[in-house]
């Protein structure tokens, strides 16, 4: 099976990010990681690899130094990658979804691609959508579940409001995964060295026949946010005040998994 | 000159980083707290290959330089001390000197399972009379036909009496030399041979969920061919043992003191105090300035050590100077960061009170800070 990964180079979030200028951020001394949610799109395609072969290949849309985080995709098992080098910080959804397409349709006809359900910088979660439209493929995001069998796709994604859907869809198909898919492994230490070896084929956006110049989407502005730092009051019963604290640390403030 | 790492040494450095955290990090005050070693948790770090990084793919290590090594060390003491203990002693006690003096025999049979993480190997050295005065140790072994009989007993012998624990390597005395000092010769004994015990030692003041042990040896018989290199190499063996192990101290020192320098940062900007951070006042701040700029000079005398090893050129010089000035400097920069912490920094939901308890062995293993200070001053000629 011929499985592509859509990988994002994203600063990690426990960076301190200074902004330069009205539409950009201080990268140089930044720590950048693969955005996490593409690392459960990763693992979970070296392992329908591993288990049914095939080929998987990893495709990073991003700046001159995403090869670093490519070289983490490949030492946990991905085969090789596409790099579309691009100087903005921020690139419109639309045409990072025409540079995945094109970038894929290129390499070869794709049974499966993943991306991660959105991007812990930008949070606009669009990639998948975005990308499925334009290859005409189903696609089903958040999905924590997943099995590939026969030509099919099941997929489990838990909803907002609490149950669970388990959706069938033909390949080729898109899958935005999310927490619960799987465990990413950590990549054993000779990996890392076999990786170095691993084919990166760079390109750029006038390769793929995108048109920067052609976003639908433009950053005209960026500015930090002011820290908060007013206190919240909780109120009612201890029982609940409890059980709200620990909803405001889970979901609000996400320091409790 | 050339400051940069690989691109393969800074993954390394980024890996173990994510994997102390997410691994390490979220159990390490509780296994401090329990005195309790985890095999699980040492199986784990066995299983991203942290054991056996510098030994060759042949025997199943990972084949890497020593500064990866030392780079995974630090990284892992930037969390936690026990679990690096237990990584710097696998590494540089347990599987180096089988790897560097061992017949291909002995590392056919031990490296596999011990470059795997599925066992440990302890060195046995120091004696309950014997410390820095290595050759005052009286555990013996005396050849009796196709085997040799061990007595004696050694002390605090890291990863030498878990339940994954192999064996240990003892030295003992084999003889008397020509100018009559004592010959001294290794032995690899496993686990379960008769008359072998290994003890673990507990209450500890540091490194409190790593193994450490009392070993005895009541009358224990190996066969020959379980005698490390040849007879009458264990003096030699131990002393270049040593050097190396010394750069694994040293990383210890160096990651620990960036983890107590990373929390004090941390705390220093968020605690206020008068209306404002008090890492804006200058006895705060110079106390972190201090602590960054020794780290930074520790970091570049390790890796310079580290990087000479790897050119196969003399290090112990170096060696000496990194695993002294890197302990010292945990001491340091651990006082500071209790120090800017305040009556928290006294308590264990602060994680800043382990480092300040684990940094004192730094001081004292693998050659005090006295002995370093001996080695180095014979090298330059004293």
């Amino acid at each position: 099976m011929k499985i592509f990964v859509c990988v994002k180079h994203v600063p990690d979030t426990a960076a301190t990010i200074k902004v330069a200028g009205d539409t950009g951020f201080e990268d140089a001394d930044i720590k950048f990681i693969a955005n996490p949610y593409d690392e459960f799109g990763i693992e979970e395609a070296v392992s329908i690899k591993e288990s049914q072969g095939g080929e998987v290949v990893i495709v990073t849309v991003g700046g001159e130094s995403a090869p670093d985080t490519i070289r983490g995709a490949l030492a946990m098992g991905a085969d090789r990658a596409i790099h579309v080098e691009i100087d903005s910080q921020f690139l419109d959804a639309e045409l990072t979804a025409q540079a995945l397409k094109a970038a894929i349709e290129a390499d070869g006809a794709p049974e499966l691609i993943f991306t991660g359900k959105g991007s812990v910088d930008t949070e606009s979660f669009q990639t998948p959508y975005r990308l499925a439209r334009l290859f005409g493929m189903p696609v089903v995001n958040e999905v924590s579940a997943l099995e590939v069998n026969g030509g099919k796709a099941l997929a489990t994604r838990e909803s907002g409001a609490g149950e669970k859907q388990v959706l069938e869809m033909a390949l080729p198909c898109v899958v935005g995964a999310t927490k619960g898919l799987n465990e990413p492994r950590y990549p054993k230490f000779p990996d890392i060295m076999k990786a170095k070896k691993k084919e990166i084929k760079a390109m750029g956006l006038s390769d793929l026949g995108v048109d920067e110049s052609a976003a639908k989407v433009t950053l005209v502005k960026m500015e930090p946010v002011p820290e908060r730092s007013q206190a919240r009051m909780l109120e009612g019963s201890v029982d609940d005040q409890v059980t709200e604290l620990i909803r405001v640390l889970k979901e609000d403030e996400k320091v409790l998994g | 000159m050339d400051f940069d790492l690989t691109k393969e040494q800074e993954m390394i450095r980024k890996e173990v980083r994510k994997f102390a955290l997410k691994e390490i990090d979220p159990i390490a005050g509780e296994l401090d707290e329990k005195e309790a070693f985890s095999e699980e948790l040492t199986q784990k770090m066995g299983e991203i290959g942290l054991f056996g990084m510098f030994v060759s793919e042949e025997y199943d290590g990972q084949g890497m330089d020593y500064i990866s090594y030392i780079i995974a060390v630090e990284e892992i003491a930037r969390i936690d001390g026990s679990q690096a203990a237990t990584i710097a002693a696998g590494n540089s006690l347990g599987i180096g000197p089988i790897y560097y003096f061992g017949t291909e025999e002995q590392k056919q049979k031990y490296l596999p399972g011990l470059c795997s993480g599925e066992g440990l190997w302890g060195f046995g050295l120091t004696e309950p009379t014997a410390g820095s005065d290595a050759g005052g140790s009286k555990t013996t072994a005396v050849q009796d036909g196709d085997e040799w009989v061990i007595n004696g007993s050694k002390i605090f012998i890291t990863n030498a009496a878990s339940d994954m624990t192999m064996g240990v390597t003892v030295q003992a005395i084999t003889g008397t030399r020509d100018n009559g000092k004592p010959e001294y010769s290794c032995f690899l004994v496993e686990s379960g041979t008769p008359g072998f015990k290994a003890v673990p030692m507990h209450n500890k003041l540091m490194w409190r969920a790593s193994n450490t042990a009392e070993l005895y040896f009541d009358d224990v018989r190996v066969p020959k061919e379980n005698i490390l290199g040849n007879k009458g190499d264990g003096f030699h063996q131990m002393l270049k043992t040593l050097d190396g192990g010394r750069l694994s101290i040293g990383a210890m020192g160096l990651g620990g003191a960036q983890g107590a320098y990373d929390l004090a940062l941390k705390y220093a900007r968020e605690r206020e105090q008068f209306g404002q951070p008090i890492s804006k006042f200058q006895a705060v701040a110079f106390k972190l300035a201090d602590s960054a700029m020794e780290i930074e000079c520790a970091r570049n005398v390790l890796y310079k050590a580290c990087w000479l090893k790897d050119q196969k050129r003399p290090f112990e010089k170096e060696a000496a100077m990194g695993k002294l000035y890197a302990s010292e400097v945990m001491s340091r920069v651990a006082d500071h960061a209790v120090q800017i912490h305040g009556g928290y920094g006294l308590m264990k939901e602060y994680k800043v009170e382990r480092f300040y308890r684990d940094q004192k062995l730094l001081e004292i293993g693998e050659g005090t800070s006295e002995v370093q200070r001996i080695v180095i001053s014979r090298y330059i000629g004293c």
